[in-house]
């Protein structure tokens, strides 16, 4: 045995390391220490920080807008992280087989969820627009009059949904088909023989089975709508507008959204507590999902 | 015959699926084709069918410059993260040395953390170096690839510890050992980290649009953006510029494809 211990392992470290400490080691404390900060002078914004305490923080724990945002995100997850699970579990059900096509199918199903998330939404705007895109067009032909769906406060965050949920769908479709491949037959073979019915076979072995791989998709997804930006960015801007109160909010203004806008007008501070925030909820959803679906990490 | 219908049945419905999930980028070509101020028109074949969209967005409206920008942004990007995953990722799967679990667990944290997060703080950074509006703001804060490591260490893993030390018995040092042993052994997930960073890096909106502002540094997702908010009515020619941003993913994946399932697949199920 010869040792393989050595502190040349530092050198092939070294590069990468240097790397992750200045932006993504380093920025994790800078962004804890700019949201401890106040913007005092826009155009020297990155000289001009002033200590406010917990002044930051305080402020978002009462801004209504970012709660809403943050609402909005979550409802965004629970619309496109079941729909995506659904979806998935049908079609890698159906390419579960081996016929010659299957391939070409699953390269069709997982193309678009490897394509720009923004150009995707521009596309997606494209089919929505309203009273000329097609979708509207091709309803009115068949006598469906439909309200322009990215315009209408009760179909704008729907809407944006269903394009992403067919545009990721690939993505869940891969993993689910992995894992029906890692199935035993056996199983199956044992329940047929003691008579247990297709649908029995499903909620008794399939969907068990596939545990792990819906927690991954609802931790990931939980994650993803909370970083969402580009598909409203594109799509909707954050509206339509409706009142609540005497409050004036974007039906479709997701945490990512209101992040962007603060980070704009140069609230870096600001911007920076909203980060931790959003990263503390994420962590908290995803530890909670973990204990509900009972999954061992 | 009982299995030909159902046979038939599934390819109806994955058929049916297909076209519904790639209906976006057939209506986005078909447009794209039509002459300009017909886009909204609901004909399937262009009457006549022309190029003038792509030619009138690549040179009137410099998406050839967005072009080449993002793909030297991302080839530049993938090759720095490539080089510098796979000499971290060797250290990891076949070297020992102090500290080495702690490093490789904080490398690691990072994957849990919403990407988002660490935007607001990047940008005060590059800002601060003076590097808005460069390829280096674009490229050197994604040259930590941590995904991409991890994949690398994964795969390495499997690479048996006995031709290691074969090798050392036969007095090669850990720089022969990484470049003519591991490198070539590894060379079909060091392809497959390189394509995955590439995809990042031509799909990274948010960043590029943070630190790109003037028009010879947008890529062609910035430029987008920036040309729809000008021209929003202009779509043959919005629908050509999203075809030319879609086509080198849409190619790479084509002839590719085996490396970015087997990406995919093994950093979710591993990790």
């Amino acid at each position: 045995m010869v040792s393989r211990t050595s502190w040349q392992a530092y050198l092939f470290i070294i590069p990468f390391a240097i790397f992750f400490a200045i932006f993504l080691g380093y920025p994790f404390f800078y962004a804890l220490y700019l949201s401890f900060h106040k913007v005092t002078d826009i155009y020297d914004a990155f000289n001009a920080l002033k200590f406010v305490h917990l002044h930051n923080y305080i402020k978002l724990m009462k801004d209504v807008e970012f709660w809403w945002s943050i609402l909005m995100s979550l409802l965004y997850g629970a619309i496109t992280i079941p729909l995506s699970i659904f979806v998935s579990l049908i079609l890698a059900n159906l390419l579960h087989r081996t016929f010659s096509l299957v391939k070409l199918y699953r390269t069709g199903f997982f193309l678009p969820y490897l394509l720009d998330v923004f150009v995707v939404a521009i596309v997606w705007k494209f089919l929505y627009a309203h009273p000329y895109g097609i979708i509207t067009q091709l309803l009115q032909r068949i006598g469906i009059n439909i309200p322009p769906l990215l315009a209408s406060p009760k179909t704008a965050m729907l809407s944006v949904a269903i394009a992403m949920t067919l545009k990721g769908c690939g993505f869940g479709m891969l993993l689910y088909l992995a894992g029906l491949q890692n199935i035993p037959r056996s199983l199956y073979e044992a329940a047929s023989i003691d008579g247990a019915p297709p649908w029995k076979q499903l909620f008794y072995i399939t969907l068990p089975m596939l545990k792990p791989i819906t927690l991954f998709m609802v931790v990931t997804g939980i994650i993803g709508a909370l970083s969402a930006f580009a598909e409203f960015y594109g799509m909707t801007g954050g509206g339509p507008i409706i009142r609540v109160g005497s409050h004036i909010l974007g039906c479709t203004k997701v945490a990512g959204l209101y992040l962007f806008r603060n980070l704009e007008s140069l609230k870096l501070g600001y911007a920076a507590a909203i980060s931790f925030v959003l990263l503390i909820i994420a962590l908290i959803i995803s530890a909670v999902s973990a204990k509900l679906l009972r999954v061992e990490w | 015959m009982v299995n030909k219908v159902k046979a038939f049945i599934i390819y109806f419905w994955l058929t049916v699926f297909l076209i519904v999930v790639l209906f976006p980028f057939i209506w986005m070509i078909i447009t794209s084709l039509k002459p300009i101020g017909t886009g909204l028109t609901l004909t399937i074949i262009p009457r006549p069918p022309t190029l003038s969209n792509y030619k009138s967005v690549l040179t009137q409206y410099k998406f050839g410059r967005y072009f080449v920008n993002s793909l030297i942004v991302a080839s530049i990007g993938a090759l720095g993260a490539t080089v510098l995953c796979t000499m971290a990722a060797f250290a990891f799967a076949k070297l020992e040395f102090p500290l080495k679990r702690p490093l490789f667990g904080m490398f690691l944290s990072v994957l849990m953390v919403p990407g988002l997060m660490f935007v607001v703080p990047q940008f005060a950074i590059v800002y601060r170096l003076g590097w808005i509006n460069t390829y280096k703001a674009m490229i050197i804060p994604h040259l930590a690839n941590v995904f991409g490591m991890f994949l690398l260490v994964q795969y390495m893993k499997t690479i048996p510890d006995e031709l290691v030390d074969a090798a050392r018995v036969d007095g090669a040092n850990n720089w022969t050992i990484f470049l003519k042993l591991i490198v070539p052994l590894s060379g079909a997930m060091i392809a497959t980290v390189f394509l995955l960073t590439f995809q990042f890096h031509w799909n990274n909106f948010l960043w590029q649009l943070i630190v790109a502002t003037d028009e010879h540094m947008y890529t062609v997702p910035v430029g987008l953006a920036m040309f729809r908010s000008a021209h929003e009515e202009l779509h043959t020619l919005k629908m050509a510029a999203s075809a030319i941003s879609i086509l080198p993913i849409t190619m790479i994946f084509i002839f590719a494809q085996r490396y970015f399932i087997e990406g995919i697949l093994r950093g979710a199920i591993k990790g």
